[in-house]
């Protein structure tokens, strides 16, 4: 599946995905776009479950979210209450729920386009019209973000091995500490950049002002009938949305 | 003469890929230990086991006594120090005085008495003259002796290098070389490296490790 679908077609899905999540609150519209979404990336061989158990931390920022809309949103039945204060109720755990969908469908949406082969993708935004420096540049940016994470855990490591014990820190110095962290990245993405653009100069990058590809993307029946399918389904969750 | 670091039957792996296979190795203090072997042999990994960056599958690794599971980074960091085979993953200070002086900083160290450090630390590595300049600007040489004297701050009783004549010429090796030497009263010295002739001129033992375990030492 992954090198039959056309980039363009998955960019479509992704389009729809995250647009019927940002117009819908409902939770049971938005739950069933990401269930949508995730069958979809099972089915593209997306790896979202390991995507899931990187970025764990999400889950408490739910819980905090629950309880910063328990305490702000102050309708609805209270589940926990301190004093006069609603800790937990209804309204907010569906507000919560509702967020937390949300941000599911955007990363799912993330893990349906990284089935994408880069080259593909970019030849993809060329065929649709984007300028090749821009599609370079989106690459590049793809491409070097997970090294930029890893160059993050890296100096994390490195400070810790240095004495410092983060989470014995009050809160106040970890947020000092962050411009230790991200100094090294920054330091190193700059090197990165710089060497990466004396490098492609060297190869002739914009050497001319037409560009000819090796690789030149063609939709496939099967890619006109997932476009429908996507089109019609969005058109369908759109109605049912509307209409509930 | 009890080892500093023990580590026994020790396996490790790295995205599911067998790195290490049954380690054992004994590592003391006032020793210079070299770690050779082809690229791909597990030289980095083992270092890195050792401080706690990576986890091991299976073993056990002894730091003075201690096991290493039940330390943490910080702990493992106020023991081990350990430079990166790229010196800029742990420089994380504007300047060169900032970055000696900011893990003290955080260690609740008083004003004074981490200049006093500091100053020491700048003297003893010969870092005077770039006191005040740019970490961003600093040549390789530079970088290294700074990572190194960072890491010294801690109070290490060992050091675990990783290449660190890698992109050193011959003069700045050598001075590296010198420091290592002063070094080696106070602590203990792990070396990975492919510089065979540094190493027989400053290693007392050689361990070469090839397809994650040890085939042969040699003692100088």
């Amino acid at each position: 599946m992954k090198s039959t679908i056309d980039p363009r077609v998955k960019l479509l899905i992704i389009i729809c995905l995250s647009t019927l999540g940002l117009f819908f609150s409902d939770i049971k519209i938005l739950m069933l776009v990401f269930l949508i979404g995730l069958i979809l990336s099972i089915l593209f061989k997306g790896s979202f479950f390991s995507l899931l158990k990187r970025i764990r931390m999400i889950f408490y920022v739910f819980l905090v979210m629950v309880i910063l809309q328990s305490i702000f949103q102050q309708s609805g039945t209270p589940y926990l209450t301190i004093g006069t204060l609603s800790i937990l109720t209804d309204e907010g755990l569906l507000r919560a729920a509702g967020y937390l969908m949300r941000v599911l469908i955007i990363l799912i949406s993330g893990v349906i386009i990284a089935t994408c082969d880069m080259r593909r993708m970019i030849q993809g935004l060329i065929q649709m019209g984007l300028p090749y420096d821009f599609a370079f540049m989106t690459s590049i940016g793809i491409r070097f973000l997970p090294l930029m994470l890893t160059e993050m855990k890296d100096t994390l490591t490195a400070i810790q091995l240095r004495g410092i014990d983060i989470k014995k820190l009050p809160v106040k110095q970890r947020i000092d500490l962050l411009s230790y962290i991200l100094t090294p990245v920054v330091a190193s993405t700059l090197t990165k950049a710089k060497k990466l653009s004396l490098s492609v100069e060297c190869r002739g990058f914009r050497a001319y002002n037409h560009r000819t590809s090796i690789i030149t993307l063609k939709l496939s029946p099967w890619d006109y009938v997932v476009v429908a399918t996507t089109l019609f389904a969005t058109a369908g969750i759109f109605y049912l949305g509307i209409s509930l | 003469m009890k080892p500093y670091i023990t580590i026994s039957n020790m396996s490790c792996s790295i995205q599911n890929a067998l790195i290490l296979k049954n380690i054992d190795l004994s590592l003391y203090l006032h020793e210079f230990v070299a770690l050779a072997g082809p690229n791909g042999s597990g030289k980095t990994t083992l270092g890195k086991a050792i401080t706690g960056i990576i986890p091991i599958d299976s073993g056990d690794i002894l730091i003075d006594e201690v096991p290493l599971s039940t330390l943490t980074l910080p702990q493992v960091g106020n023991r081990i120090g350990y430079l990166f085979q790229n010196p800029d993953k742990q420089i994380f200070a504007p300047t060169v005085y900032e970055e000696l002086s900011f893990a003290l900083k955080y260690k609740g160290i008083p004003l004074e008495e981490r200049d006093k450090k500091v100053t020491q630390v700048i003297d003893a590595f010969e870092l005077s003259a770039l006191r005040h300049s740019s970490t961003f600007f600093l040549s390789q040489g530079e970088k290294q002796r700074l990572a190194i004297a960072g890491l010294f701050l801690n109070e290490p009783s060992y050091l675990i290098l990783d290449e660190p004549t890698t992109g050193l010429d011959p003069k700045r090796t050598s001075q590296l070389g010198l420091l290592l030497k002063q070094l080696l009263p106070k602590v203990g010295i792990m070396m990975i490296s492919h510089d065979m002739a540094f190493i027989r001129d400053h290693a007392h033992r050689l361990i070469e490790i090839e397809d994650g375990g040890i085939v042969n030492e040699v003692h100088y």
